[in-house]
């Protein structure tokens, strides 16, 4: 292609883009509002993900020993608990200890406690799993790896865990699925308002290829355009996120009190890059298939 | 220059033209004539490629048009200038533009279009009118317009589909003028037209269709 084809493409397209200003803000307000919706099922996916990361890390197992196993046998079993290369902390609570603890949030059960003895509750190890080892899959396989006649219950939480992890799977399946429909969405709206600018300017396009014209240098400026509308559609898409993110979530976040997982998070750089990116591909994929239309259709 | 043998363009059960068979002369003045629906403009869109024919073979300067692909039409057409009845007249161009468009889509430098343009505008009578916009001319200015940009990158074949159907006795007789002076200069014109008035004050060869058949060559 010359230099000289090369200059007509690029004084078209801008000059396109001046002539269907509105068509074209159309278009790029589309991109914006749809990678936008993306943005946000994005950073909702990612939050709920950081959430149950943070849940995973804190899986606790507690196992409960016997009244009667010695103390040196329950130091025993804590070390060999220790060893296991899931186990990333491990703590040992003796009778004493847990009626403290007790004591400390309860005081009216002083008197209970008392009648009791000292055996009314169990010594028992509390163990933190590493994250890797968090799925319910694995707590479920160490919970059994443990088992001891020494260790009279162990708790793990199963069914909570199992119950929630379903969920988040679906709310992910969930976001994933409204993710793909907007996306789709947005390509079909896209493509309609650029067959808009297409058909203002078929008499001229149609003028081009009696004159000559390659389908290259057809398309090339309306390749160009499409371009444009997804990168401004990309950056406007951020700056709605950013808005989102500053005046909505933080402010919802620090009025509800909610710190769940720490701060609500917003999308990495990268995320971020992407999603400008996938509006570059969008406007371009908009404007190749709305021309290739009219190519196919033009004499 | 233009070779038809045996050519059948069909439309479902329609024959839009039927074993038509001509020889074309380089430099010749042609004008193709008949009834509406006789195939006149079939006849031509074949010529410059927008419709291929069902049967037969089609020779544009020694090229078989029916062997060339879609996406390279365009070296077809480079060679060929058309001019149509309604103008096909970008509206929101001026004058300028729509001449040197045809020389824009080559990537021919701005000074180089500038140059031709105002040539070829004084050639059909419109010189100094470049900045004006068609809607602004009257119907045989527009025309003039159109057939400037068919000529402007110098094709060996000029059609003319209609290109006074749209004009009065004496602006056709103004493009008709134009048209000659080109074929003067070496091009050679195929004209589409049932202006019989016209064929008589502009004595040229006559190939007469009835119902897509040729019936006089």
């Amino acid at each position: 292609m010359s230099g000289g084809v090369l200059m007509h493409i690029l004084r078209r397209a801008s000059r396109s883009l001046w002539e269907n200003l509105y068509l074209n803000a159309v278009a790029t307000g589309v991109i914006a509002a749809a990678l936008l919706l993306v943005g946000v099922t994005l950073t909702v996916q990612q939050n709920l993900s950081a959430l149950v990361d943070s849940w995973d890390r804190d899986v606790h197992i507690s196992a409960y020993f016997h009244h009667d196993v010695p103390e040196a046998r329950r130091f025993d079993k804590r070390d060999q608990v220790a060893q296991d290369p899931r186990v990333v902390g491990v703590r040992y609570i003796s009778e004493a200890d847990a009626q403290d603890w007790l004591l400390e949030r309860t005081a009216r059960l002083e008197g209970v406690l008392e009648e009791l003895g000292p055996a009314a509750l169990p010594a028992s190890l509390e163990i933190t799993l590493a994250a890797e080892a968090g799925t319910p899959g694995e707590v479920a396989r160490f919970a059994t790896d443990l088992e001891d006649p020494d260790l009279e219950f162990i708790d793990f939480g199963q069914e909570w865990v199992e119950h929630f992890n379903a969920f988040l799977s679906l709310l992910e399946l969930l976001a994933a699925v409204l993710g793909s429909l907007i996306f789709l969405a947005a390509v079909f709206l896209v493509i309609n308002t650029v067959n808009l600018v297409v058909f203002n300017r078929r008499d001229e396009l149609e003028v081009q290829k009696l004159v000559g014209a390659t389908n290259a240098t057809i398309t090339a400026p309306f390749l160009l355009e499409g371009l444009a509308q997804g990168l401004v559609g990309g950056g406007l898409a951020l700056v709605g996120l950013w808005t989102v993110h500053r005046l909505v979530v933080v402010r919802l976040q620090i009025a509800l009190g909610l710190h769940m997982a720490g701060d609500l998070a917003a999308l990495s750089a990268l995320s971020l890059l992407g999603l400008v990116m996938a509006g570059a591909v969008l406007g371009l994929l908009a404007a190749w298939l709305a021309v290739a239309r009219f190519l196919s259709r033009a004499p | 220059m233009i070779r038809l043998y045996h050519v059948t363009k069909r439309y479902g059960e329609v024959d839009a033209l039927h074993d038509v068979s001509v020889h074309v002369e380089k430099g010749a003045f042609v004008y193709v004539t008949g009834p509406s629906g006789a195939g006149k403009s079939t006849m031509l869109k074949m010529l410059y490629g927008a419709v291929r024919p069902t049967e037969g073979k089609l020779l544009v300067g020694g090229v078989d048009v029916s062997a060339i692909p879609r996406r390279n039409m365009y070296k077809l057409r480079r060679n060929i200038g058309v001019v149509f009845q309604d103008f096909k007249l970008i509206a929101r161009r001026n004058v300028a533009e729509n001449v040197g468009l045809a020389l824009e889509v080559l990537g021919t430098p701005r000074e180089e279009i500038r140059r031709r343009v105002n040539a070829v505008l004084g050639v059909v009578g419109l010189k100094g009118r470049g900045h004006e916009y068609p809607p602004t001319l009257s119907g045989g200015e527009q025309q003039r317009v159109a057939v400037a940009r068919a000529i402007i990158n110098d094709p060996s074949i000029l059609l003319a589909d209609e290109p006074t159907g749209n004009l009065d006795g004496a602006m056709a007789i103004e493009v008709m003028e134009i048209l000659q002076a080109i074929n003067l200069r070496g091009t050679t014109v195929m004209v589409a037209t049932h202006d019989a008035a016209l064929m008589q004050r502009f004595p040229y060869r006559v190939l007469r269709f009835r119902g897509g058949r040729l019936v006089r060559a």
